[in-house]
C-alpha cells in the first residue's frame, strides 16, 4: 500500500511541477498580450481599454501570488489537519493512503482552478473567473469534509 | 512523465512570446509614426495642445514599451523563484 501511495504522489507531484512551469509561462504571455492591448489601445486614446488592460496586469500579478505563495501554505494547513491513519491495519493504511491522496489531488486542483482563473483573467472573462475561484473553494471545503469524513469511517469500520 | 509535454507547451509559449513581442514593436513604431505625425501636424498650423498630446503620446508609448520589455522578464523571474514544491 505504501509503495502504491509514493507512486500516485509522485505522479500528483510530477504534475504539480509542470502545472507550475505552465503556469509561469501562461502568466507571462498573458502579461505580454495585456502590455500590447495597452499600447494599441493608447495609440488609439481609448482610455477605458487602457484601464482594462492595466487591472488585468494586476489580476495576473495576484493571481500569480496567490497560487505561489497562497495555496502551498493553504495546502499545507488543512493537510495537518487530515488524519493520516485511524486505528491500525489495512484501515490505517487506506487513512494514510486517503489523506496523501485527498491532499495531492485538491492541491493540483487548487493550482488548476487558479491557472483557469489566470487564463481568463487574461482575456477578460469574468465568468470563467467566477467559476475557477468556486472550484479553489470546493476544493478547500472538500478537504475540510474529508478531514471529519477518515475519523468517522475508521470508526465505522472498527478501529483496534 | 510530464517532461516531454512541458518541453512541447513552452515550445510554443516562447514561439507565441516572441511573435507578440514583435508584434508590440510593430504596434509602438507605428504609434510613435502616428504621434510624430500628429506632432509635426500640429506644429505646422500651430496646434500647441495637439503638439504637446503627441509628446505626451510618445513619452507614454516608450514607457510602455520600456515596462513590457523590462518588467514582464522580472515578473517571471520572481514567479519561479517563488514557484514552490508540492505542497503534499
Amino acid at each position: 500500500m505504501s509503495e502504491v501511495t509514493s507512486l500516485l504522489l509522485t505522479f500528483l507531484r510530477e504534475a504539480w511541477v509542470a502545472l507550475a512551469g505552465a503556469f509561469v509561462a501562461f502568466a507571462l504571455l498573458a502579461g505580454i498580450a495585456q502590455m500590447l492591448r495597452v499600447s494599441s489601445a493608447s495609440v488609439l486614446g481609448a482610455n477605458l481599454w487602457v484601464w482594462e488592460s492595466i487591472s488585468a496586469l494586476i489580476s495576473i500579478l495576484v493571481l500569480g501570488l496567490f497560487a505561489f505563495l497562497g495555496i502551498p501554505q493553504i495546502v499545507s494547513a488543512l493537510q495537518s489537519s487530515l488524519p493520516g491513519a485511524g486505528g491500525c491495519g489495512p484501515i490505517s493504511e487506506l487513512g494514510t493512503l486517503a489523506s496523501g491522496l485527498i491532499g495531492g489531488l485538491a492541491a493540483l486542483r487548487m493550482l488548476k482552478a487558479a491557472f483557469t482563473t489566470m487564463l481568463s483573467a487574461s482575456i477578460g472573462g469574468a465568468s470563467s473567473f467566477a467559476n475557477a475561484l468556486i472550484e479553489s473553494g470546493e476544493a478547500l471545503f472538500g478537504m475540510i469534509l474529508a478531514s471529519a469524513a477518515i475519523p468517522l469511517a475508521a470508526w465505522f469500520l472498527g478501529t483496534c | 512523465m510530464f517532461d516531454p509535454i512541458m518541453e512541447q507547451i513552452l515550445a510554443i509559449a516562447r514561439d507565441a512570446w516572441a511573435f507578440m513581442a514583435g508584434l508590440l514593436i510593430v504596434v509602438a513604431l507605428l504609434g510613435g509614426l502616428y504621434f510624430i505625425l500628429q506632432g509635426t501636424a500640429g506644429m505646422a498650423f500651430g496646434g500647441s495642445r495637439m503638439t504637446s498630446m503627441a509628446i505626451i503620446g510618445v513619452v507614454g508609448l516608450v514607457i510602455i514599451v520600456l515596462f513590457a520589455f523590462l518588467f514582464l522578464p522580472q515578473l517571471g523571474e520572481m514567479l519561479k523563484n517563488f514557484q514552490p514544491k508540492p505542497p503534499f
